[in-house]
């Protein structure tokens, strides 16, 4: 009895005990679970803080790229649109053509965007804008800073993707820089037939990246299309540009009347015409129209046969065919035309071969047997130039590509311009190494 | 100058094709498991092809097509315009798209939430922070926890395009790395909502759809997709730079069979053949 006495003791003492264990670890299990509760909901709040710091560092991108290359022309000095004349005394160079580093704040509806050059020739702005697109139904868009003029295509066509190392003669002489100061419209449709229309255009100072100098602004503008035939992998892009701008005269010689002369046209069946117009302002009209035709060859790759074709009148100095920059002395107007071709082939995923053919004729009313004739005033400016460039890229992986390219330049020949009886040796070799982020 | 030219014409002809002997398979991460399926089963069958498959989202996948960093991308939506347009500029091709399967793009509840439909409306605003508790739309008062994707994600783009009308996320929405993390959230949070493809909806409920507040609701199931009763329906798309050749042809022709798209109905998508 005394024994079963002790033992219903012991069984309520371990009960009883066993019952004070178990609220004492489903206490503890309560608060470990609050804790681990409250320490999930700390992480939670740290997330969604360290959360909108990343999206606010997300709208800040830096891009760029640096191409490095190796030259060598036919002659020392050679006079060259791949990059610049050669120094006096080498035919062959190193150099950093292009060292662009990109600041872009994007804020979906709008951006601003920095852009700088840096080489061993120093530190220059290439872009300076800001944007804005309509977050409505994100067809309108407004630009205004410093940016490409909306002309043709090769000005927008990024010095990065491009597979030549540089642009056509053409787009070198009226658009050197490609930039210009000003704001542009552009309209690009995402529904319907007009999905395949795009315009962008606007108002710009005219003088490259430069402080504006006169009352007057230019106008330039492109009306594109883009037709993606999906289905066929073929796509058919183009468009019609315009500008239309003036220059102002300062410095040109003066008429009885006071006027600035303008050297007109160098119509050479109307001898004396060059000289009888005059004004205080000279139009600059240039008509633009490019083609861009892509397609996919199966098991070689894509390709693409590109084309443009300017012509219009310039406004220029004697010396040269770029546009009048005013106290730019005496101002020769002068008709003119130029085009390129460019047929880019991929081979496989990592290789590219590219030719291109460009032309430029500064003065489209004249032609070689014209200089030295009577009262022409025509020289070096007024000679035609084609070029031939044949190249290979090489892309090594998403960052670095490799271009070997080689420009044959052939200029028109006179023995009334001293220097260009014959053929410049102006041909030149370019490897280039880019490597882009 | 005939050396440079001879040194050019050598550096024409000697960079030669490197012709990639893997495939690589990378992108959308609602097609992930699709893709590592397709991958597992052809393998088995053609030992002599390694097929590496990875996820990141539709737009990882079709920067890594562009970048050339993959063979094949995996996309839960159509590409944009602006990327056509860096392939071709990159490739002169404006890519291939490869209809692959069909997924009804479902919105993700709790089993314990006692709501089991929304109309589209309701949905949009839910995703744009319009509607915030639960009784707005017929449960509990309770807060709603709204889950989605990362802006990399093809599922994110077609959400935002084609449920919010091109709107905004609400700012409180937390983004999870992939359609796993989102379904693992909902089943956990009694509260919460999330979406993603069908194929992932395990343990958690679909939300049945209604294109309208007065059209019958409807549940992402084959029939209804197919029908296009369930209104959030989608391709899901395979892409490449060019037209497939040698192995990768054979690869995908192998996808559009039908055993190839019977991987697809295992999986819990819907065939598009």
């Amino acid at each position: 009895m005394k024994s079963l006495k002790m033992f219903a003791v012991l069984l309520v003492l371990c009960v009883t005990g066993l019952s004070y264990s178990g609220t004492d670890s489903t206490q503890v299990v309560a608060e470990r679970v609050a804790e681990i509760k409250g320490a999930v909901e700390g992480m939670n709040e740290s997330m969604l803080e360290m959360k909108s710091t990343v999206d606010a560092l997300k709208k800040i991108k830096v891009t760029g790229y640096l191409q490095a290359q190796y030259q060598t022309a036919e002659s020392e000095g050679a006079k060259s649109f791949s990059g610049g004349d050669f120094p006096k005394t080498a035919d062959n160079r190193l150099g950093v053509r292009r060292g662009r580093v990109k600041f872009t704040y994007d804020n979906t509806i709008s951006q601003m965007v920095i852009q700088l050059d840096a080489t061993e020739k120093g530190v220059g702005i290439k872009d300076a804008y800001l944007s804005f697109k309509d977050p409505w139904m994100q067809t309108f868009g407004l630009t205004a800073g410093v940016f490409d003029r909306p002309f043709g295509f090769e000005i927008s066509y990024s010095s990065s993707s491009r597979e030549t190392p540089e642009r056509s003669r053409l787009f070198q002489t009226l658009f050197p820089g490609e930039r210009d100061l000003g704001f542009k419209l552009d309209i690009t449709p995402t529904k319907g037939l007009l999905q395949y229309f795009n315009f962008k255009g606007g108002l710009f100072a005219g003088n490259g990246v430069a402080a504006e100098t006169d009352s007057k602004q230019d106008f330039i503008g492109r009306l594109g299309f883009q037709l993606p035939l999906t289905s066929v992998n073929l796509a058919l892009d183009g468009g019609l540009s315009l500008y239309r701008g003036n220059v102002r005269l300062d410095d040109a010689t003066k008429d009885a009347n006071g006027n600035p002369v303008i050297y007109s046209t160098f119509k050479l069946d109307s001898p004396t015409s060059f000289a009888t117009e005059t004004a205080q302002f000279v139009e600059r009209k240039y008509v633009g129209g490019d083609l861009q035709l892509y397609y996919d060859l199966p098991v070689i790759g894509g390709f693409s046969l590109r084309g443009e074709y300017i012509a219009g009148e310039q406004p220029g100095s004697k010396s040269a065919s770029t546009f009048y920059k005013a106290g730019g002395g005496d101002i020769y107007l002068r008709n003119f035309s130029g085009y390129y071709l460019c047929y880019v082939q991929n081979v496989g995923s990592r290789n590219q071969f590219v030719a291109k053919y460009d032309s430029y004729d500064p003065n489209s009313d004249v032609a070689a047997g014209d200089f030295g004739k009577g009262n022409s005033k025509l020289g070096a400016a007024d000679l035609k130039y084609d070029t031939m460039g044949l190249g290979w890229i090489y892309h090594w992986d998403a960052n670095v590509k490799l271009v070997f390219y080689y420009d044959m330049v052939k200029n028109e020949t006179t023995s009334a311009v001293k220097g260009f009886e014959t053929d410049l040796k102006d041909d030149v070799f370019t490897f280039r190494v880019q490597y882009k982020f | 100058m005939k050396t440079v030219m001879i040194i050019l014409t050598a550096m024409l002809f000697s960079t030669a094709l490197f012709a990639a002997s893997d495939i690589t398979v990378k992108g959308s991460d609602t097609m992930v498991i699709l893709a590592q399926r397709w991958a597992e089963f052809y393998m088995e069958q053609n030992s002599d092809i390694t097929i590496q498959v990875t996820g990141g989202g539709s737009g990882v996948g079709i920067s890594a097509l562009i970048n050339g960093t993959t063979d094949i991308c995996n996309a839960s939506r159509p590409m944009k315009p602006s990327e056509r347009d860096k392939l071709k500029q990159r490739y002169n091709s404006l890519g291939v798209e490869i209809k692959v399967a069909k997924d009804g793009l479902s919105v993700y509840l709790n089993d314990a939430n006692p709501v089991a439909e929304l109309s589209l409306d309701q949905v949009k605003q839910i995703y744009t922070g319009k509607i915030t508790n639960w009784k707005q739309v017929g449960g509990n008062d309770a807060k709603i926890i709204v889950y989605g994707r990362e802006n990399s994600s093809g599922t994110y783009v077609y959400f935002k395009d084609n449920v919010l009308g091109g709107a905004d996320f609400t700012s409180t929405m937390q983004s999870m790395p992939g359609t796993a993390a989102v379904v693992n959230t909902v089943i956990k949070d009694k509260n919460a909502i999330g979406f993603g493809g069908a194929a992932y909806a395990v343990g958690i409920k679909y939300a049945k759809i209604k294109k309208t507040a007065d059209s019958p609701a409807y549940e992402p199931t084959e029939e209804n997709v197919k029908s296009g009763d369930y209104p959030i329906s989608r391709f899901l798309y395979l892409y490449t730079r060019s037209k497939p050749t040698g192995d990768m042809k054979k690869y995908i022709d192998w996808i559009l069979s039908a055993e190839g798209q019977a991987v697809v109905s295992k999986v819990g998508y819907f065939p598009v053949r």
